[in-house]
């Protein structure tokens, strides 16, 4: 999870960095930990310290993650030669090493040769069977060739063995909703609520997927995690308050003619709406009648 | 913050007198063969003297202090990461194109 603090705090170290300043070194720290996907600003500046003889001596032992983090990099922006020497660094110091291995059958994956990687992988997991990442590079591979229900069998037959993997999940339920397979999806979000039941946006999706689903069941608790989600970013999530009142107006219309007891329903639409439109004045005050006009007409057709 | 961590000496001094005193007071009193109900009254002002020293020290010198809301704007979760393991490398970044000077020097 990025929070804002880091995220300025990366947003500054790159501004330096990209200007030309010191601190190249923590950048890609920082990118390493906060797992982020910044290939190129990566390849330039990991460069940039290793072509340095004397800044890549001051790191020490670090030289080596700072190579395999360049060469995935490399892999990604398809500069695959600068990925080819790094590899080759590596596997003069290590020669042995499993890691290496996994790094030159990804240097296979991105070349676009599957079936020398399919077999790298399969020689790699023959030594070590409970390899976590190689079992998620047959996913990936799966789904870069486009065979995406085989990338969800194999990522099912991951899942039965390593049920905590978060990540997993996350992909698998975003599989589903790709493929519009609804209720699977939903399954793969209750999985990653129950284990990280802190983070508001796996509500958010949970009832994304669930309002998309509809029905009454469904919109009632859709609407349960829109609210959860209005508790736990305390009320500025603004597509949280847009859920609850479209939300409220659709099970209203599911029940209309029946009988209406509860009337906290509307208490809730309302105070969702009233935040919107107090958030919309000060952030969009242009846009305020279009809200005001379409509020209106949802609490209307309720 | 050398002042906070001053005073917060003193207030730890003031209290460990406070105690000397109150055993003391003990001890009197076991001569004169009285109830001991509770230490003398300057000795209570100075016991909640030195509290309020020693808890303005440990507020100050320790620095700033983190929120723990987690939605104030420091700690609010932006992004969630990039599930970097299922990454692939067949996408559209292939057709850009490629800085030439971009080489690994052995």
């Amino acid at each position: 999870m990025v929070t804002k603090t880091e995220e300025n705090q990366l947003n500054r170290l790159e501004s330096q960095v990209d200007n030309g300043g010191s601190g190249a070194w923590e950048y890609l720290c920082l990118v390493r930990k906060l797992k982020l996907r910044r290939s190129d600003k990566v390849l330039k500046h990991g460069l940039s310290i290793l072509n340095n003889p004397s800044k890549r001596s001051a790191l020490g032992p670090e030289e080596w993650t700072l190579y395999e983090q360049v060469a995935v990099a490399a892999m990604d922006c398809q500069s695959l030669d600068v990925a080819k020497d790094c590899i080759k660094v590596l596997q003069k110091k290590f020669p042995d090493s499993k890691r290496v291995g996994r790094l030159e059958a990804l240097l296979l994956e991105a070349k676009g040769s599957w079936e020398l990687a399919e077999k790298a992988y399969s020689s790699l997991l023959e030594d070590n069977p409970l390899d976590q990442t190689i079992h998620k590079r047959r996913v990936a591979m799966a789904k870069a060739q486009g065979n995406i229900p085989g990338a969800i069998e194999w990522l099912n037959k991951y899942l039965e063995i390593f049920m905590a993997d978060h990540d997993a999940w996350r992909e698998l339920g975003e599989i589903y909703v790709s493929l519009q397979m609804y209720k699977q999806a939903a399954f793969c979000y209750e999985e990653l609520i129950l284990s990280q039941p802190t983070v508001p946006l796996y509500h958010l999706a949970y009832a994304d997927v669930l309002y998309t689903l509809g029905g009454l069941e469904n919109l009632q608790t859709a609407k349960k995690y829109y609210t959860s989600t209005i508790d736990l970013t305390g009320g500025k999530n603004t597509r949280a308050l847009f859920g609850v009142c479209l939300c409220t107006s659709a099970i209203a219309q599911i029940t209309k003619g029946k009988s209406k007891e509860e009337k906290e329903g509307a208490q809730v639409q309302s105070l969702a709406a009233k935040v919107l439109e107090k958030d919309y004045k000060q952030r969009a005050p242009d846009k305020l009648p279009q809200l005001t006009t379409a509020l209106k007409s949802l609490t209307l057709s309720s | 913050m050398a002042l906070g961590f001053a005073i917060g000496v003193f207030g730890v001094l003031i209290l460990f007198h406070a105690a000397y005193s109150t055993i003391q007071y003990r001890g009197l009193l076991k001569i004169t063969e009285e109830e001991f109900s509770g230490p003398p009254f300057n000795v209570v002002i100075e016991l909640s003297l030195g509290l309020v020293l020693c808890m303005w020290a440990a507020l100050t010198v320790p620095g700033k202090f983190l929120s723990i809301h987690p939605d104030s704007e420091e700690n609010r979760i932006v992004s969630l990461p990039a599930n970097l393991d299922f990454m692939i490398f067949n996408h559209r970044g292939k057709v850009f194109p490629v800085e030439m000077d971009l080489k690994l020097k052995q």
